[in-house]
């Protein structure tokens, strides 16, 4: 491989995992930051979701579970 | 000196007039209760009773949207050429923050009235008969963007694991924590898919790797991203924003 190759090879990465890394998705989730978007109330934090999320689940699955083995009975 | 009551400097009209004036003061007294609210800086809709009230006038919208629900009415489809770039990124939360699930390890849950419970992988799902659209996505705060989604009908994934389809929800659970629920009406409808490609790509997380479901005739918070489980039932599940005290029904 010719010098100007690898000097443009070199560039391409660099530019590739530079872009990459600026809107990288992954990094973790600040649930105590207000929410994004135009939905949300002023108060609301990213990380009410997953505490209604958490309750909703204790809310639902034993109801699903019921309604689960009644419908295999019938 | 003797009190004037409303009945003593009524007393002598005519019924008419006194039902007039009640009507009046009873304005009069909502409006300054409103101000009074206004000045207090509190809500009045904060009160659990008012809440109840709205809630249950929510729920009957949602129930008369349902019956105005057309099964064939198909949502408007585009040409290539119509497609948004770049389509827009919309969360609870920044783009850098969006859920990574590793496509090796996924799998799709079931539960609830569900005959064929097997979780399902990728590449069974990849697997099934694919189709594609480009729709209209509408969002709840008032932009739109045309997109081309693909992945399976939704109606042929709920009869290939034996789904009650006369059940009346369908609820779903994702991994950003988001969780919302559709009705069954909506669910079999032929445009709504469960969609693994955007753009004729493996759908991007940001776009809610590894699985979307798409709802062209509902609003944009009803299409969830990261669809990590799914539930049949007759019990209403509600949703995040749903819960917040937007529509559920939401579409058309």
């Amino acid at each position: 491989m010719k010098p100007l190759e690898i000097a443009a090879l070199a560039t391409f990465l660099a530019a590739g995992a530079g872009a990459s890394a600026a809107d990288a998705p992954g990094k973790p989730m600040k649930m105590d930051e207000p929410m994004h978007g135009e939905m949300k109330k002023e108060s609301m934090k990213k990380g009410d979701v997953k505490k209604a999320a958490k309750k909703k689940e204790r809310e639902m699955k034993p109801m699903i579970e019921k309604e689960a083995a009644g419908s295999t009975k019938k | 000196m003797k009190k004037r009551t409303m009945e003593t400097s009524l007393a002598g009209h005519s019924p008419g007039l006194v039902r007039s004036i009640e009507r009046r003061l009873f304005l009069k007294q909502g409006l300054s209760l409103g101000a009074l609210a206004l000045l207090s800086g509190c809500d009045p809709t904060d009160d659990e009773g008012v809440q109840s009230l709205l809630k249950g006038m929510s729920r009957w919208n949602d129930r008369a949207q349902g019956w105005l629900f057309n099964p064939n009415k198909l949502a408007p489809e585009y040409p290539e050429s119509a497609i948004t770039k770049p389509f827009p990124f919309n969360a609870f939360y920044s783009e850098e923050e969006v859920t990574l699930v590793d496509g090796k390890d996924y799998k799709l849950e079931l539960e609830g009235l569900i005959r064929e419970k097997k979780p399902w992988t990728l590449p069974e799902l990849y697997g099934l008969p694919q189709t594609s659209q480009i729709t209209r996505h509408i969002c709840v705060e008032g932009w739109s963007a045309i997109g081309k989604w693909s992945g399976v009908r939704f109606s042929d994934f709920l009869a290939r694991v034996g789904a009650d389809t006369s059940a009346k929800y369908i609820g779903f659970t994702c991994a950003d924590d988001y969780y919302t629920s559709i009705d069954m009406a909506t669910a079999l409808h032929p445009q709504t898919l469960l969609t693994f490609r955007f753009a004729d790509q493996v759908l991007p997380p940001k776009y809610g790797f590894p699985m979307k479901l798409r709802i062209p005739t509902k609003l944009g918070f009803k299409n969830p991203k990261h669809i990590m489980s799914m539930f049949v039932s007759n019990e209403f599940p509600g949703g995040y924003w749903e819960d917040q005290g937007y529509n559920w029904f939401s579409g058309s």
